[in-house]
């Protein structure tokens, strides 16, 4: 354990360092980045000129809900890059060669070798948007709601991250290209507003086949004191586990099918 | 004798594909009907390597070279038989497995493609968990032998072929592995290069007693380094054992190689061809006769020579080249 966070450490100061040096390239990417997070949030002000409530949600209800739904997935953005690439870069590349020739889990180099370091905005551009809703909620949170609020947003990336393991792994059966992830990835955005207004078979889609839910909608009907669908908060880590375990073993199977590429 | 550090029975492995069809009508049927055809790249191969050898496997493209290579290094599951390398069941003990070895594949690099080269290393010091003093003794020998030092700060991507090779040697025996294996290691290489990477696997080989296999397609790093080679045809194992015992076992023709003393010679020459004997043209004055070991003598032939009446001014005798026995194995001739 203690030598994968040196591990982490050291690879994430190594690739921060390359990116760092093309400057300008890592600029545009950030102020894009930024944007887009503008826009979405943009977006949320619009709405609420023209209706006051959403399904019986304020304003900055809603956008709690919002700004909650990038602190996970920004850290999810951070180590994702390489499973967006995955399928072409080490596989088609035939590059996971050299991740199995290593003393070190194969996920792991994968993961913590590419960081989009500019999706940490999203994180503390959503931070600072919570912070911004607690004052006008009156929420007035314990120590307790703290770390709540820290194990959540933990859950939310581990189950974003396991959703999308999934997918990557299926680059270990079937080479060609397939557009499964971009679908998936644009699932992403339900998870910004309140799950009720959507149909009973997205609900439960978003619940129990791709849990984007509990990374967003349920830990927030918690921390805003809603009445609705408050019990499933507490599955929240239940579910995170039971992802992360069968993309762990979904990603090991597919390593042991593995057939590298011409000499 | 020691237990064999690499052992190998009945090695298997099969690859399923997909047929493909040409062109856009084919590329849509593609999408629908799919014919899966299975390719055994190796077939049920054994053999058994001693620790401090230092084997060359050969065969032609796609003959199942990298395909055993990326058994041995747990890369691939096989399909069946088994592999047991340092005591390792090479894909299951894969983590604990690849700190024993250590893998070059010429075609591709190990590097961090985007840093500088120290800093590659100084990454795979931490994978590895080298002690200090360790890492820095092999890095200065490695920059000493292989000259590196110049091309330390230097990006991977910015380095040419030869460089980047050398770099990936040294990263690749940095945590200093018992069982190097390196996949056409000189690939692409000048003869400078070439050499200054045979004389380091050599020094390697002697201090540190460290078991390499390599495939090349350069037969001279076969001549130079290896006592042993495997040969591998179409999945299978052809030959295994010493190179002297190849050359004996496999070889079909000699050569006996002659200077006549001036052109008016020329002339004569006719008359040795025939019965067996071919003569061949070198430049204007050298002349090759190529014969069949089961029907001819090199003493028989010379003395032929001698006691015509061409006036000859020099006689080398000549084995058949190993490129050429090796030519004509990967051609189909085979065993003969």
């Amino acid at each position: 354990m203690k030598r994968h966070l040196r591990l982490f450490a050291l690879y994430f100061a190594q690739y921060a360092k390359v990116r760092l040096a093309y400057k300008a390239d890592f600029f545009i990417a950030f102020f894009s980045s930024m944007a887009a997070t503008v826009i979405g949030f943009g977006f949320v002000l619009v709405l609420f000129t023209k209706t006051p409530q959403l399904q019986g949600w304020s304003f900055y209800e809603i956008l709690f809900l919002y700004a909650f739904s990038l602190v996970p997935l920004g850290l999810f953005n951070v180590v994702s890059w390489n499973l967006y690439e995955f399928g072409d870069m080490y596989i088609i590349q035939g590059r996971f060669d050299r991740i199995l020739l290593r003393p070190v889990n194969s996920l792991f180099q994968v993961i913590f070798e590419k960081f989009r370091i500019e999706s940490l905005q999203e994180v503390v551009t959503g931070l600072a948007v919570i912070g911004i809703c607690t004052q006008h909620l009156h929420l007035g949170w314990s120590l307790t709601d703290y770390g709540w609020f820290a194990i959540m947003v933990a859950c939310g990336a581990v189950i974003y991250l396991s959703v999308f393991l999934i997918l990557t792994s299926v680059a270990f059966w079937f080479e060609d290209r397939i557009g499964i992830v971009p679908p998936v990835f644009n699932m992403l955005t339900f998870g910004r507003y309140p799950l009720t207004i959507y149909s009973v078979f997205i609900q439960f889609m978003l619940s129990w086949v791709i849990p984007f839910a509990f990374a967003s909608f349920y830990p927030t009907t918690h921390f805003l004191g809603r009445q609705e669908l408050t019990g499933y908060f507490y599955l929240t880590p239940l579910v995170a586990a039971a992802f992360f375990t069968l993309a762990v073993a979904v990603w090991n199977r597919g390593v042991m099918n593995y057939s590298s590429t011409g000499s | 004798m020691a237990s064999p550090i690499i052992e190998v029975c009945d090695l298997t492995k099969e690859f399923r594909t997909f047929k493909r069809r040409e062109g856009v009508r084919g590329a849509i049927q593609n999408l629908f009907v799919r014919e899966q055809i299975t390719i055994r790249a190796v077939d049920r191969i054994s053999f058994s390597i001693e620790p401090g050898e230092m084997v060359g496997y050969i065969g032609a493209n796609g003959a199942g070279k990298s395909t055993t290579i990326k058994m041995l290094t747990g890369i691939l599951v096989p399909t069946s038989g088994s592999v047991v390398a340092a005591g390792f069941v090479p894909y299951r003990d894969r983590r604990r497995y690849t700190r024993h070895l250590g893998a070059v594949f010429g075609q591709r690099t190990q590097l961090w493609w985007d840093i500088a080269v120290i800093e590659s290393f100084k990454l795979l010091k931490e994978i590895y968990e080298i002690p200090a003093a360790d890492y820095l003794r092999r890095l200065d020998f490695f920059c000493e032998i292989l000259n590196l030092r110049q091309y330390l700060h230097t990006p991977v991507r910015k380095l040419s072929l030869g460089e980047r090779m050398r770099c990936d040697l040294a990263a690749a025996l940095l945590h200093n592995p018992p069982l190097p294996f390196l996949d056409e290691p000189t690939v692409g290489l000048d003869v400078v290069a070439k050499d200054r990477i045979r004389e380091f696997l050599k020094e390697v080989n002697r201090s540190q007693h460290t078991t390499v296999l390599l495939t090349t397609h350069d037969l001279s790093d076969i001549e130079e380094l290896c006592h042993r080679i495997l040969i591998i045809d179409r999945g299978r194992i052809l030959f295994d054992g010493q190179l002297a015992e190849m050359k004996d076992r496999l070889a079909r023709y000699n050569q006996v190689k002659f200077s006549l003393k001036d052109r008016t010679q020329v002339a004569r020459l006719p008359r040795f061809a025939g019965n067996g004997i071919a003569c061949e043209r070198v430049d204007d004055l050298t002349y090759v006769m190529r014969f069949e070991r089961s029907q001819h003598s090199s003493a028989e032939v010379i003395r032929h020579l001698v006691n015509s009446l061409l006036e000859v001014s020099d006689i080398f005798v000549e084995e058949e080249p190993i490129e050429d026995i090796v030519k004509r194995i990967y051609l189909g001739g085979g065993m003969g």
